[in-house]
């Protein structure tokens, strides 16, 4: 079953087309990337999914319906644009953006509770939001958005300014959450950050989606014509090679794309003749390579 | 629905919380307190001090005249101090030790200034045939601010100089006494003895209609500033992932609309608790409490309520469409620009509630509120039709403001950085 579903939608704002006839569907407990640039209409397509704004032209089904604000109180959204009322203490803010989902008072406490003492920032509720860090501020931006047990998760840039403790404790709720069969809708420019999470992803670049659908084959589409060396020694095999059609050398390290048709064998042999190898690993493109190479092309 | 009553909530207690509440809530009624009571308690205090005086006249006979007539008169302001017809002279006086004196030499004018200077005399009256002829007395003083007691002081000399100028045309003290007996001119409302007159009704009002003024204004700010607020701290779009943005404004309308009424509910209770301590001291605070009937009262919350949607609703545009406290300031000025207008032209309205300013003032709903409310409480007769034609232009007014801010809104809250020009906010309030 698809959580959500959009079909050819559209949306102009004068002159300017932000979202180009989008169509993709998000298969229910699964994760999906809304990748693209800055600007591509990311945010854009997350405001219309969730009735902000309406659509110009075409459909939005969620939970197997036409879009209706009920449907509000079971999705969970953490916009890119993060805010809390500075001189409100972090339990009144949580009981209230829970009492706005539908949650009773009661309920919206004990869940606040619960999730500040998951994270533990539990001894920080009864302090105002200006008081906090920002990384603890971001944790309760968390917390507001999986308060009502949402079972669709939208999150705008998730990863942004997280440090790494934090970024890894986020990343292991989301895995749990998921695993209770919940949807899971992450939208970035950082693919590296959401690569390894991501079933299926949606490239989108200047409001049309470039690339789509499931990851795996989409990379096996690729092939795995990567290469990864680790080497000690001189890396001038690199120039003028017929073998590399691109590469990326880090001194000791080296990402090499290979040329159409050449042998990773050859590549081996050659470097193994001149440096010493400590690993040479044959590897699929990086999501990041394949929207830069498609990014790319459309742009062209 | 139930959103609006949960954002109207949030805003509500933590405004009621905040300290700038609290302080606003007690700060005001000290001033009240100050500006009423307090004057009449230290009037009481220095009322007992007593000056020494010199009336100096060519003759003894006047110079005895005006000394009498001033004894005479602090007999009767200390005998009846709660003094119903001679309203000026509730106030306690200072008491003088006169005496009188018949050399109306350059010298002895001389010499008493000298004296006057020297403090050993508060002040000399200089009655000479020459001052009294051209109806004009020096009083040498050191203390010239009394303005009271100067006052008072004339109008003791122009008696006596009258009684001795009938006195000395042959007429008797009773025919005397008679011709000079004041006459008084009560104003009284044409609704009948028991209404309050037209002099309490003046202050009254203008009392009422100042609260008006400022608490709309003030909670009109409030609702720019807290939009504005939650603009810059972007909670805006973490909200409108479950309340749209007409839930958005109308519960903040409706939260800082309750804050409001608290506080002026409060400043009610306390000015009701210390005019009842006032009405014993003075019978104007009684004549403005007589004036407040419940008709009025109702006319009031409802006036006050419909300014307040009115402009609240106005400013919660402003507070979308700005970025920063300066832009802010900008525009309300010009939002609050019909209100002043208002406040301007109020004393003319009161003096003559039929003008034809008077009537198109109450009738535009931007300055209806405190115009319209003049007029009724002014004079009572005003006509029916024109009340309710006011009430519901400034109700089909709300209902398009609330329309077309509520667009200018919905847009407002997500654009940031800057300030938007007046093609773009036509052109927001034309998206679907």
């Amino acid at each position: 079953m698809l959580t959500i579903e959009l079909n050819k939608v559209r949306k102009c704002y004068d002159q300017f087309v932000a979202v180009n006839d989008l169509s993709f569907g998000i298969e229910q407990g699964s994760v999906f990337g809304l990748l693209g640039p800055n600007g591509a209409g990311k945010t854009s397509t997350i405001r219309m999914m969730i009735g902000i704004t309406a659509p110009d032209s075409g459909q939005i089904n969620i939970f197997g319906k036409p879009f209706e604000r009920k449907a509000l109180h079971k999705i969970g959204y953490l916009p890119e644009e993060r805010g809390l009322y500075k001189k409100m203490k972090i339990i009144d803010q949580l009981i209230f953006l829970g009492e706005l989902h539908g949650l009773s008072n009661s309920v919206a406490r004990q869940k606040a509770l619960e999730w500040t003492k998951r994270l533990e920032i539990d001894a920080w509720i009864e302090k105002k939001v200006e008081e906090l860090s920002k990384g603890m501020q971001q944790k309760i931006q968390f917390i507001a958005s999986l308060l009502h047990d949402p079972d669709f998760i939208i999150m705008d840039e998730p990863f942004f300014g997280l440090d790494p403790v934090n970024a890894t404790l986020l990343k292991d709720v989301m895995l749990d959450l998921k695993k209770q069969g919940k949807t899971i809708l992450f939208s970035t420019h950082r693919m590296d950050q959401v690569e390894k999470l991501c079933d299926s992803i949606c490239l989108i670049n200047r409001g049309t989606a470039v690339l789509q659908g499931d990851l795996k084959t989409i990379k096996g589409q690729y092939g795995k014509n990567n290469v990864q060396i680790e080497y000690e020694g001189n890396g001038d095999f690199l120039d003028k090679n017929p073998l590399v059609s691109t590469y990326n050398n880090y001194g000791n390290y080296v990402e090499v794309r290979l040329a159409p048709g050449a042998d990773a064998q050859q590549l081996l042999h050659m470097v193994a003749g001149r440096s010493r190898v400590n690993k040479f690993e044959l590897m699929e493109p990086s999501l990041e390579e394949i929207f830069i190479n498609t990014v790319g092309k459309t742009n062209a | 629905m139930r959103n609006i009553f949960i954002i109207a909530k949030r805003e509500y207690l933590e405004r009621v919380r905040s300290r700038s509440f609290i302080i606003m809530t007690v700060f005001i009624p000290a001033l009240m307190f100050g500006v009423t009571v307090l004057p009449t308690l230290l009037l009481n205090k220095g009322g007992n001090e007593t000056k020494s005086m010199v009336v100096v006249a060519a003759d003894r006979d006047t110079a005895e005249s005006i000394r009498s007539q001033i004894e005479q008169q602090q007999d009767q302001s200390s005998t009846k101090p709660e003094n119903e017809s001679g309203k000026k002279r509730d106030l306690p006086q200072t008491h003088f030790s006169v005496e009188v004196s018949t050399k109306a030499t350059p010298e002895d004018r001389a010499a008493l200034t000298k004296k006057v200077n020297d403090k050993q005399l508060d002040g000399f009256l200089w009655a000479t045939p020459d001052a009294i002829t051209a109806h004009k007395l020096d009083f040498v003083t050191r203390d010239t601010s009394s303005f009271i007691e100067n006052g008072v002081l004339g109008q003791i000399v122009t008696d006596a100089l009258r009684r001795q100028s009938l006195k000395s045309r042959g007429l008797a003290e009773n025919d005397i006494e008679a011709a000079l007996q004041p006459v008084e001119v009560d104003p009284v409302s044409p609704l009948g003895k028991n209404a309050p007159n037209p002099q309490a009704m003046f202050i009254a009002t203008l009392g009422i209609v100042m609260v008006m003024y400022m608490t709309v204004l003030l909670y009109g700010i409030n609702v720019m500033r807290s939009i504005l607020e939650e603009k810059t701290s972007r909670i805006m779009e973490v909200m409108l992932s479950t309340a749209t943005s007409k839930e958005m404004m109308a519960g903040k309308i409706l939260g800082v609309g309750a804050v409001g009424l608290t506080q002026v509910g409060i400043w009610a209770a306390t000015a009701a608790a210390l005019a009842g301590y006032a009405v014993a001291t003075s019978g104007m605070i009684k004549q403005i409490k007589a004036a407040m009937n419940p008709t009025l009262l109702i006319y009031f919350i409802v006036f006050f309520l419909l300014g307040y949607v009115l402009y609240s609703t106005l400013c919660a545009a402003v507070g979308s469409m700005v970025n920063s406290e300066q832009e802010a300031q900008q525009m309300q000025f010009l939002v609050m620009m019909p209100m002043i207008l208002a406040i301007v032209f109020i004393t003319n309205i009161f003096t003559h509630p039929n003008s034809s300013i008077a009537v198109f003032g109450s009738l535009f709903p931007f300055t209806a509120p405190l115009v319209m409310f003049s007029r009724i409480a002014m004079q009572p007769d005003t006509p029916v039709w024109q009340i309710g034609l006011s009430i519901a232009l400034m109700v089909a007014t709300i209902y398009g403001m609330v329309w077309l801010c509520g667009r200018i809104y919905r847009v407002g809250i997500l654009m940031y950085g800057k300030k938007p020009t007046l093609p773009e906010i036509v052109k927001w309030i034309k998206y679907a």
